[in-house]
């Protein structure tokens, strides 16, 4: 009865979205900020989906709250500023630098400081890796200061003749402007996340990393070392930021909480698309940065996060495991 | 009466453990300077707001990440009803703590029959203070962004817990509502509620067999919780004469409050204090080494951020080392002796 | 557990105590340094500090025997997120404290130095006032600070509390000065001067041609009233707000959607009030989107008046105006500060840091004139001011009215032109004409 009723709720709301959208002269005067809105929303959705991704797979796998995934972010922003600073390095070839060198942070964190409480309540693990995240963060501020820094992509606004035709960036999609740094973050994000997919449900890595996950006992009894599952999976998560950190850092700013912004959101999305889910991650990203820039619109004089925080509580309410996740608990 | 007489016994020790821990505080404010005062005031602020959280994520279970919703309630009441309205703040720290107990009691009734439990419940409970936050920075009747700031009083004034002259006084104020919520807290670990929140915590589904209703028992916690968090920050406001939704409200405040407790011992009637008063004293320390550092340590003179990195390296090794916070390692370590 | 608990809390209280010692330690030496000082001056004997060499501050040749240094209290973010600006302030005021001391220090209290006494807010309001608390009791006869409205109302209330001048160098925040403090003195414009003044140049600079104006702004306390106030003066020039767009300074990634909706009401032009971040994120937007309007113009805006801007942002900079406080760059002395400063700490000086810097000599000057190193004293003087000679890019006296603002204290009308920060209006600021209409993308 319970689940007709929600369904009925959403069919509802679907349509008198549908109305006002169509229906208002709002519509006709400001297409080109919806479409703004879309755009951005569905570019910026992407990155999260990748952040996100890496903590669904840790809190699915190791079932452990990390905190410090933002600040794993501020450390791969970094990496990627300082190679493009001294050496010249552009951020995305850093990419190849920036993506093992998280992992082995990752790994180095979750060998040192997270395996002794896994088995602790989650509160202390919540607290671990705030410690962790503080330690980072003022790190950080003590090598590089509090001044934030930018770059700007030398060909950021140039245009590239790929034959068939053109593009000159910041490319204009009805009217909504698509910039270069923001677009190859969005397509390399969808690019890691579905090769991290692949990883998951296509290799042997992947076919014990999930056995890890549902079974451990079991797992363990086939042979498989957990342990150093979960020091791989860490490890994972730690890469997926370091790859979403070299891809945010032209078009963000290079501070020491630079990374934090990212990680509530990251935790929204990760309860929105379901714990251990990819596709859940992905869908989850996309649609939390749909929501921020809808809000900005449709909600004039609130912050751009009340209605994602909305959305993340009927998440938490009406459907805990998520779009994609299964039921359990 | 019968009840209440079997209650005065049972938590007779407590009480002189109590009585013996007041006395001591209460020596704190003789002879110290101003800022060693606040420093102390401070301590006892958050001490009291952990004591809130105790309740329901200690006592009862429910871990929650978002205790800055109660003490931000607290604190707003109290700015709101003394500049709009001219209410003393005493009447204002009460008015507080019952907003705060009913907005727990309905975002409870909500989360807990929808059964939000561990982990999900905790960050219900972040998204709630989040979403007061965002709101209360938008809404002008709150001061929005800019905040309410309390105008001096000038001189000791009782009735709006301003004491200019004498700043003892507001310590010993803070000092009596930390009393008085230790006092009811002993009193509900000792009475029939107390126990059935544990029971709770330990086994929801036992619980209920045994005839305990879960929900009735968590709602009692988290309105008390709730109440007396809303003390602390109504106290807040009065301590830092200004409020704003990021004083209020923010995440950092959650954690503050949540994190005296588990570093003195979830559960425990003292966690809270104990762990305030071990953290004041390590943010002191870390900072004035930072600031005028002995001569062995010269190089990290006025480097800034350091003490931050230290405080963050002392919490993971306590968080690995003594997890169930310093009252468990004693026990533990008292445990290990016995064996 | 329940002898553990009386040990661990006879423990805690001994620790309390002896973190108690260690403040307090601090406090008693330096106190009697502090109160050495107003004992020994004599105001009527102006004489003998001509006599004195500059870099011996300590010997002279009359009665005045040599006083202790003058302590004055610094609270700014030294750690945090505007560490960058926090260090850069309190550098600034330890270079005037330097200069000040190499020339002989302040002369009707016998050549004393001036001491700064740093502290670290950390950003936090609560922790700036502690440390207030702990300059006051180490003895500052004065304070300056804080660079953050709400760090500025906590301290400023601990201020007037216990009787110690506060000279704000940075805080815009209209309502620190509304509570009939007497101990508080701002030196740069507030919010409201800030929009009405912005207000006022928009009409003055572009007579007809800007009618209405798109306004985004930071949802903060800063942004807020500087747009308020922008939006209630505008109405007086026949100036229109038809759009007002409130951002989460801290929390964004992205001001597209944003800027999107300020075009989407065909503006005459764009103004943005906000810090430093989300300004560069706006400019990103700006360009991108090559928004139609006749320019973008910033009030009290973090970003679009520094070096770092340009040097971060390159020829997309061009044609940004703001209209923020600033130094008087056409000042040759200012020139010269300028020069020193980044020769000494390798980073250019802003406009915050030369705030500071001028606080230090405000206060100087009041030192001066009190001939008392006494906070009462100080304030009285600080009261009385009426400083000529500043750094800072308007035309009348730092003077101070009943409430604590300067009465002259006024923003400049500054714009990228070449590549560089320039004073545009009043016109006998100005070191270069502005281009107006203009943005960087319609120019090309």
């Amino acid at each position: 009865m319970r689940g007709r009723l929600r369904q009925a709720a959403w069919a509802v709301l679907a349509i008198l979205v549908a109305v006002i959208l169509t229906q208002s002269t709002w519509w006709d005067t400001n297409q080109t900020v919806f479409a703004q809105a879309l755009v951005s929303g569905l570019l910026i959705g992407g990155v999260y989906a990748l952040v996100a991704m890496g903590l669904s797979l840790v809190f699915g796998v190791l079932d452990i709250i990390n905190f410090a995934h933002g600040a794993l972010m501020t450390i791969a922003i970094y990496a990627s500023y300082l190679l493009f600073d001294n050496y010249g390095i552009d951020p995305y070839v850093s990419l190849l630098i920036t993506i093992p060198l998280l992992f082995v942070i990752g790994v180095g964190i979750q060998r040192f400081a997270i395996n002794p409480v896994m088995d602790a309540p989650i509160h202390n693990q919540l607290l671990l890796t705030l410690g962790i995240a503080i330690v980072i963060e003022n790190l950080a501020l003590v090598l590089f200061t509090g001044t934030p820094r930018s770059i700007e992509l030398a060909y950021a606004r140039n245009e590239f003749d790929l034959g068939l035709f053109t593009l000159d960036f910041p490319i204009k999609v009805f009217g909504a402007v698509v910039s270069l740094p923001k677009l190859i973050a969005f397509m390399v994000a969808l690019l890691l996340g579905g090769a991290i997919y692949v990883l998951i449900h296509r290799t042997q890595l992947g076919a014990a990393i999930r056995a890890a996950a549902q079974e451990p006992e079991g797992a363990e009894m086939v042979g498989i070392d957990v342990r150093r599952i979960y020091t791989i999976t860490f490890g994972i998560g730690a890469a997926c930021v370091g790859a979403a950190g070299a891809l945010v850092m032209p078009f963000l700013f290079v501070s020491p909480t630079a990374g934090a912004t990212f990680n509530i959101i990251a935790f929204i999305v990760v309860v929105l698309g379901g714990m251990g889910s990819i596709p859940g991650a992905v869908v989850g990203g996309l649609v939390i940065g749909l929501t921020q820039e809808m809000t900005q619109i449709f909600v004039p004089g609130s912050s751009k996060l009340l209605g994602v925080f909305v959305i993340f509580l009927a998440v938490l309410l009406f459907r805990p495991q998520g779009l994609f996740g299964k039921v359990q608990r | 009466m019968i009840r209440l007489r079997k209650l005065a016994q049972a938590s007779a020790r407590d009480m002189m453990v109590l009585a013996v821990v007041v006395a001591v505080l209460a020596l704190v404010p003789f002879g110290v300077s101003r800022f060693t005062l606040s420093v102390a005031i401070s301590a006892l602020i958050f001490a009291l707001a952990g004591i809130g959280w105790n309740v329901l994520s200690g006592f009862a279970g429910q871990f929650s990440f978002g205790h800055a919703a109660y003490f931000g309630l607290g604190a707003y009441t109290v700015a709101v009803t003394l500049t709009r309205y001219s209410i003393s703040p005493w009447l204002g720290l009460i008015l507080g703590g019952l907003v705060a107990a009913v907005f727990g009691l309905l975002t409870g009734w909500i989360s807990f029959r929808f059964g939000l439990k561990g982990a999900y419940f905790a960050l219900a409970t972040f998204a709630l203070a989040e979403m007061l936050r965002l709101t209360f920075n938008n809404f002008d009747f709150v001061g929005a962004g800019i905040g309410i700031t309390i105008p001096l009083a000038g001189g000791d004034d009782w009735a709006r817990i301003q004491f200019e002259d004498t700043p003892s006084l507001q310590y010993f104020v803070i000092l009596g509502l930390v009393a008085l919520s230790t006092i009811a807290v002993i009193a509900i670990t000792k009475s029939r509620i107390g126990s059935m929140m544990l029971a709770v915590r330990e086994d929801e589904d036992a619980a209920s067999a045994l005839g305990i209703n879960p929900l009735r028992a968590k709602l009692i916690a988290i309105a008390i919780s709730g109440f007396i968090t809303a003390l602390a920050g109504g106290f807040y406001t009065q301590f830092l004469l200004f409020i704003d939704p990021d004083l209020a409200f923010g995440p950092f405040v959650s954690v503050l409050i949540l994190l005296r407790p588990i570093i003195g011992g979830v559960g425990t009637i003292w966690g809270p204090v104990l762990g305030a008063g071990i953290l004041s004293v390590l943010g002191e320390v870390t900072r004035s080494l930072v600031r005028e550092p002995p001569s062995f340590l010269q190089v990290i003179e006025g480097v800034n951020g350091l003490d931050q990195v230290l405080f963050g390296l002392i919490l993971i090794v306590v968080i690995i080392r003594a997890p169930d916070g310093v009252i468990g390692w004693f026990h533990r370590r008292r445990q290990a002796d016995t064996a | 557990m329940r002898k553990i608990t009386i040990y661990l809390s006879l423990l805690l209280s001994l620790a309390l105590i002896a973190t108690a010692c260690v403040s307090d330690s601090e406090e008693t030496t330096t106190t009697t340094a502090a109160t050495a000082s107003p004992d020994t001056t004599q105001p009527d004997t102006p004489d003998t500090p001509d006599t004195t060499q500059p870099d011996t501050p300590d010997t002279t040749e009359g009665t005045i025997a040599p006083a202790g240094p003058v302590l004055i209290g610094s609270i700014h973010p030294l750690t945090g997120g505007l560490a960058g600006a926090g260090n850069r302030m309190d550098n600034g005021a330890r270079m005037a404290v330097e200069e000040i001391n190499a020339a002989g220090g302040i002369a009707s209290l016998g050549g004393a130095p001036l001491e700064l006494v740093s502290a670290d807010s950390t950003g936090a309001a609560e922790v700036g006032q502690s440390e207030a608390e702990r300059l006051i009791g180490d003895g500052v006869s004065a304070i300056i600070g804080t660079y953050q409205s709400a760090v500025t109302t906590l301290v400023a209330a601990i201020a007037e509390r216990d009787g110690v001048p506060l000279v704000i160098d940075v805080a815009v925040a209209d309502s620190i000065l509304d509570q009939g403090y007497t101990n508080v003195f701002r030196i740069q414009p507030n919010a409201t001067s800030m929009g009405a003044s912005g207000a006022q140049f928009l009409s003055e600079l572009a007579g007809d041609e800007i009618k209405t104006v798109a306004y985004l702004h930071d949802d903060t306390g800063f942004g807020v009233s500087v747009a308020d106030a922008f939006e209630a003066a505008a109405a007086d020039y026949g100036i229109e707000v038809t759009a007002r767009i409130p951002y989460p300074p801290f929390e964004v990634t992205d001001l597209t959607t944003e800027m999107s909706q300020a075009a989407a009401v065909s503006p005459d032009v764009i103004v943005i009030t906000g810090y430093y971040n989300d300004g560069l994120l706006a400019a990103r937007a700006a360009t991108d989107l090559e928004v139609d309007v006749k320019a973008v113009i910033g009030i009290a805006q973090g970003a679009f008046h520094t070096p770092q801007f340009v040097a971060d942002f390159g020829a997309s900079a061009e044609l940004f105006f703001n209209s923020n406080y600033h130094f008087n760059a056409s000042d040759p002395v200012v020139q010269g500060i300028l020069e020193r400063f980044e020769a000494a700490y390798g980073e250019p000086m802003d406009t915050e840091a030369m705030l500071s810097y001028q606080a230090i000599h405000v206060i100087a000057d009041a030192l001066e004139r009190a001939g008392s190193s006494d906070p009462a004293d100080v304030r009285a003087a600080l009261a009385e001011t009426n400083l000529a000679d500043h750094f800072m890019a308007y035309p009348g006296p730092i003077a101070f009215d009943e409430t604590g603002e300067n009465i002259s204290a006024q923003p400049v009308l500054m714009q990228v032109v070449d590549g560089a920060v320039q004073q545009v209006y009043p016109l006998d600021l100005r070191e270069t004409d502005p281009v107006f209409p203009g943005t960087a993308w319609s120019n090309n």
